[in-house]
């Protein structure tokens, strides 16, 4: 009789837990897109380093020499013009301290190359771990033909983000952070790399289901992949 | 007397007394007896009453217990389904939330499509109807921005791609076409009756897309849901593509534009120009990867390619046990591209040393005169960019990039599909600009820092022998491209800096 109750109440407890934690998880997964900009510090150059020592010195707020090093002086000056003029003071030129300064940088510029070899590592990382290398370099080239292509959306965002168009994208793997053989595939991509000549489509053929893509012009297999026309 | 008679009565008394009282004995012994038994049955009725009554509280108790529990689990499973349902409305009101906002950006891609495809019907319209060119020029560019607007929102929308990609195709043809078009215009051209017969085409075309459209949102007046209709899937494609899927039949035609603009046709059939040589069997390409991986430990065959370039490919894993993968091609037997990681690690060479590595091996492929134009280094890989020389003018038609790992210090990637698509015997001629001439056409504001001759692809399919100066104003480098017939400005490119790198745009 008391291991019958224990049992019930076991029973109900566990059950209680469960649809209580069930009922809290209902909420939907949200997988936070890391929209990391891999551009960490905004390093500036040593002809960009030589004008920001210019300026400060010539408003008084930097007395060391003007020899494009960015050193702790610089930095001292340029911490001390931050604090003068409002700015967040990191001691670092970033764009809102360059704004500030009267200057663009050339780094600032570079975030858009950026976030696209970002997306595409994203893209290569989500869909193709698992394959060769050169395997993932096909998966970057097919995305930048069919950038090219006028059937495809112009832009690289545009072509991963077509719905449907990559599995990885539609069950949220994208989100995903890439290692470094998916950025090194992207940029070889990037860089004019495609052992594919302008393949447009590509499939595995153990896993396809549309009965579409079997009708296309097959170039080359690369691991599980078969690349298509 | 008396006294007689009360010994008699006495004795008698006595006697009876005495059989009284034995009597009495026995009847008190058997009292005594019977109390004795009656007490025992007291105790026995008492024990069994006691017990009884111990049973009773027991089950009462246990039954409370059991009342007490089950109501406990009443209480606990009614507030955890309270719970529950308490989530499953919030997470239900959530994802309608998500739904609506989903489904409210793409009614506001329809939208957009819709009038921009409506707007792109007028401008036609208004193009064929019209003989200023400077009117058509404007009108053109218009038509431009609201077909590539246009394109942007039909990609957006949950159409299958394979029942909307003529449908893209169309409109970034259009875009590029018109676009194209307009370039000429402004150079002082004017439409020929080619263009005026394909503009009256795409007229056509824009029109039936703008019916089947208008069709389309009359549809989504009535409760329509996108999301609803696009997550309605059969193999190939949705039932929102289906509901427009008369795009894809012979409804809209699709006019064919030849041009020298982006999304041409023509340009993304670009032939091989560059292969030479005769058709070599898998053995032998084999013995030309052997020639150049002397070290490796295996070469083993990985398929063919059966593009616009038809290669053997082969799994090569050299002396670090570095998987490489290399393409031949079938006629003439050239290395086409290699492709590999490349290690991670304490750099070994330095660029000067990865560049004579990178040129030896172009040479080795046939490629002559070679220069480096252009490197960058990410990681411990170096890129280098390696072009062909004629009569002292750099061939930038017919790059070669190889990849060298300053770790190894090997070479870990090759390309030379621009070389054989392009690589052709060209007469080529320096014009009449000099390079002094070329360097003080530059802006003053910038400092010229080098000059060269350069064969540059322009536009699509075009190539003009150039002076290319090199040059910087604070911070940022600039390449100018002068054409040397006439002295025109062709080109300019900006030196993006990267943080892995230096990126020409």
């Amino acid at each position: 009789m008391r291991k019958t109750l224990f049992a019930i109440f076991s029973l109900v407890f566990v059950l209680a837990i469960a649809l209580t934690g069930f009922g809290l998880n209902m909420k939907p997964k949200v997988i936070d897109a890391r929209d990391r900009d891999i551009v960490t510090d905004a390093a500036t150059t040593t002809a960009e380093n030589r004008t920001i020592q210019t300026k400060l010195k010539r408003w008084g707020y930097y007395n060391g020499a003007i020899d494009g090093i960015y050193g702790s002086q610089t930095r001292a000056a340029v911490r001390y013009f931050q604090q003068k003029n409002g700015l967040a003071v990191d001691g670092i030129v970033g764009p809102n301290t360059a704004a500030a300064l009267g200057m663009t940088l050339s780094s600032s510029t570079s975030s858009q190359s950026s976030s696209d070899l970002y997306l595409l590592a994203k893209c290569v990382y989500a869909e193709a771990r698992g394959e060769p290398y050169t395997g993932q370099v096909a998966v970057a080239a097919v995305i930048l033909n069919r950038v090219e292509n006028a059937s495809f959306p112009n832009t690289i965002s545009g072509v991963i983000y077509q719905k449907g168009a990559f599995t990885a994208v539609t069950d949220g793997q994208i989100n995903l952070t890439p290692d470094s053989t998916a950025y090194k595939a992207a940029q070889d991509a990037l860089n004019g790399w495609d052992p594919t000549y302008g393949c447009i489509y590509y499939y595995n053929p153990a896993t396809a289901t549309s009965s579409w893509i079997w009708s296309r012009q097959v170039v080359v297999t690369i691991g599980n992949h078969v690349f298509c026309l | 007397m008396s006294d007689i008679l009360d010994v008699k009565s006495t004795s008698k008394n006595i006697r009876e007394k005495e059989n009284k009282n034995s009597i009495l004995k026995l009847n008190s012994a058997e009292k005594n007896k019977k109390q004795e038994y009656l007490g025992l049955e007291g105790a026995t009725e008492n024990k069994n009453s006691k017990k009884i009554q111990n049973d009773k509280d027991k089950s009462i108790k246990k039954k409370n217990k059991v009342i007490t529990a089950l109501s406990i689990a009443t209480a606990v499973l009614g507030l955890s389904t309270i719970g529950l349902g308490i989530g499953f409305a919030i997470t239900d009101s959530m994802a309608m939330e998500y739904k609506t906002d989903l489904e409210n950006v793409y009614q506001s891609n329809f939208y957009s499509l819709l009038d921009n495809v409506n707007n792109l019907e007028t401008k036609m319209t208004k193009i064929l109807n019209s003989s200023s060119s400077s009117y058509q020029r404007k009108t053109l560019l218009e038509a431009s921005k609201n077909a590539s607007e246009a394109e942007i929102a039909v990609a957006s929308l949950p159409f299958s791609q394979s029942d909307i990609d003529e449908t893209v195709k169309m409109v970034n043809q259009i875009s590029g076409y018109t676009s194209t078009l307009a370039d000429n215009l402004a150079n002082g051209g004017s439409l020929t009756q080619e263009d005026i017969a394909t503009l009256e085409d795409i007229e056509q075309s824009v029109m039936s897309l703008k019916t089947q459209l208008n069709q389309f949102a009359n549809k989504i007046k009535d409760d329509y849901s996108i999301i609803d209709a696009s997550m309605d899937i059969d193999t190939n494609s949705n039932a929102f593509s289906r509901s427009l899927a008369s795009l894809k039949d012979n409804d809209v035609e699709y006019p064919s534009m030849i041009y020298d603009g982006p999304f041409s046709d023509s340009v993304v059939n670009s032939k091989v120009k560059g292969l030479s040589g005769d058709k070599v069997t898998k053995s032998e390409a084999k013995q030309n990867v052997e020639k150049f991986f002397k070290t490796a430990t295996t070469i083993e065959n990985n398929g063919e390619t059966k593009g616009r370039f038809e290669t053997y490919n082969f799994t090569v894993k050299n002396a670090d046990d570095e998987m490489l993968y290399v393409q031949v091609t079938k006629i003439g037997g050239h290395i086409l591209t290699i492709s590999g990681a490349g290690q991670s690690g304490a750099e070994n060479i330095d660029i000067e040393k990865a560049k004579n590595i990178a040129l030896d091996f172009a040479t080795q492929n046939g490629i002559e005169d070679a220069a480096v134009v252009w490197s960058d280094s990410i990681g411990s890989d170096v890129y280098l960019n390696i072009a062909p020389q004629s009569q002292n003018i750099v061939l930038y038609p017919d790059l070669v990039k190889v990849k060298v790992n300053m770790t190894s210090g090997t070479i870990v990637g090759y390309d030379a599909t621009s070389y054989f698509t392009n690589h052709v015997d060209r007469t080529l001629s320096k014009g009449s600009l000099s390079l002094s001439q070329a360097e003080e056409k530059v802006p003053t504001r910038f400092s010229v820092i080098s000059s060269r001759y350069a064969l540059s692809p322009l536009d699509y399919n075009r190539e003009v022998v150039c002076v290319e100066v090199q040059a910087h104003d604070e911070g940022n480098t600039y390449y100018f491209y002068y054409n040397v017939e006439n002295g025109i400005m062709e080109n300019v490119l900006k030196v993006i800096e990267t943080d892995n790198g230096n990126l020409l745009m």
